[in-house]
């Protein structure tokens, strides 16, 4: 005789994966973290949830990385665009010559001279876009900023240090493409920490959320590092 | 091309172009330094497994520019 009071296969295993997306992001082990769309190991990834082999100089030796994120790569097309223009600016001396009263050797020297600090453009722009990030840890946010060619700046708040996390999303391109910014008022001595620009961020505050809470039960439990 | 002179120091012009030219490439082969080491500074900072690669490019750029310096040098 059927057991009637015994839900079937197909319901315990709905169940089972909602299980899955309800627990903790800190919990998800396996599989269960590369589940996350829109994420990628890539290095050049912009939204990298438990990136593989990261880390950064400030790191403790027990923390984990769990986002590691960039500014969205189309906020990149803006010098990519003047680039290829400058790329392609010496050839249109043939229609302007406007350097044409230089003898021919220092033309050749312009135009390497042109290319040379197009490259530095393009590299400096990369450089830019690539080393600015942000880090989420599974015990604080931080800001990695490089102002200029040699200065750096890293600024850090505490999970529970937190007060509130907003993510903004405004304006055709950001919603179309999925991405905003993140503002994330803390009562560290940095108030503010502000993610601009990144992939999803509603997923991010949703990890933060998570974490938080995560934190709050450490404390509770005794567990704080 | 007509050869330009300085009636008064008589150098020609090309030849004050010419020192102009070297300096701006000597300022840029420090620049290029300065990039190679901010590329440390940063690839020290954070670390995701394309360190070797960026500091390839920083130095080619490097030595891309003290080509291009001895390569004005020689031709002008």
């Amino acid at each position: 005789m059927p057991d009637i009071f015994v839900a079937n296969e197909q319901e315990n295993k709905k169940e089972n994966s909602q299980e899955v997306d309800k627990k903790p992001f800190k919990e998800q082990k396996g599989t269960a973290r590369h589940n996350l769309s829109g994420h990628s190991h890539n290095p050049f990834s912009a939204f990298s949830y438990y990136p593989d082999r990261a880390n950064f100089v400030t790191q403790d030796p027990d923390e984990k990385i769990v986002l590691l994120l960039r500014k969205h790569p189309i906020s990149n097309l803006r010098w990519i665009f003047i680039a290829a223009l400058l790329i392609i600016a010496p050839f249109f001396l043939t229609a302007f010559p406007i350097i044409d009263f230089l003898p021919v050797r220092f033309q050749t020297i312009t135009i390497l001279f042109w290319y040379l600090l197009v490259v530095t453009f393009i590299f400096e722009q990369f450089l830019n876009w690539f080393f600015n990030v942000y880090i989420v840890t599974d015990e604080r946010i931080i800001d990695v900023d490089f102002v200029n060619l040699v200065y750096r700046e890293i600024s850090d708040a505490n999970i529970d240090q937190i007060q509130d996390v907003t993510a903004q999303m405004g304006g055709a391109i950001r919603t179309v493409v999925n991405y905003g910014d993140v503002i994330i008022q803390t009562a560290a001595e940095v108030p503010k920490i502000e993610l601009e620009e990144v992939p999803y961020p509603d997923r991010v505050s949703r990890i933060l959320r998570d974490l938080r809470i995560e934190e709050e039960q450490e404390k509770l439990e005794g567990r704080v590092r | 091309m007509m050869e330009l002179t300085i009636p008064v120091i008589g150098v020609s012009v090309w030849f004050i172009v010419k020192i102009f030219v070297l300096f701006a490439l000597l300022v840029y082969t420090i620049f290029s330094v300065v990039v190679v080491r901010q590329v440390n500074l940063m690839t020290e900072t954070l670390k995701v497994g394309l360190e070797s690669p960026l500091k390839i490019i920083a130095l080619t750029q490097l030595i891309l520019a003290i080509l291009v310096f001895i390569f004005a040098l020689i031709i002008l």
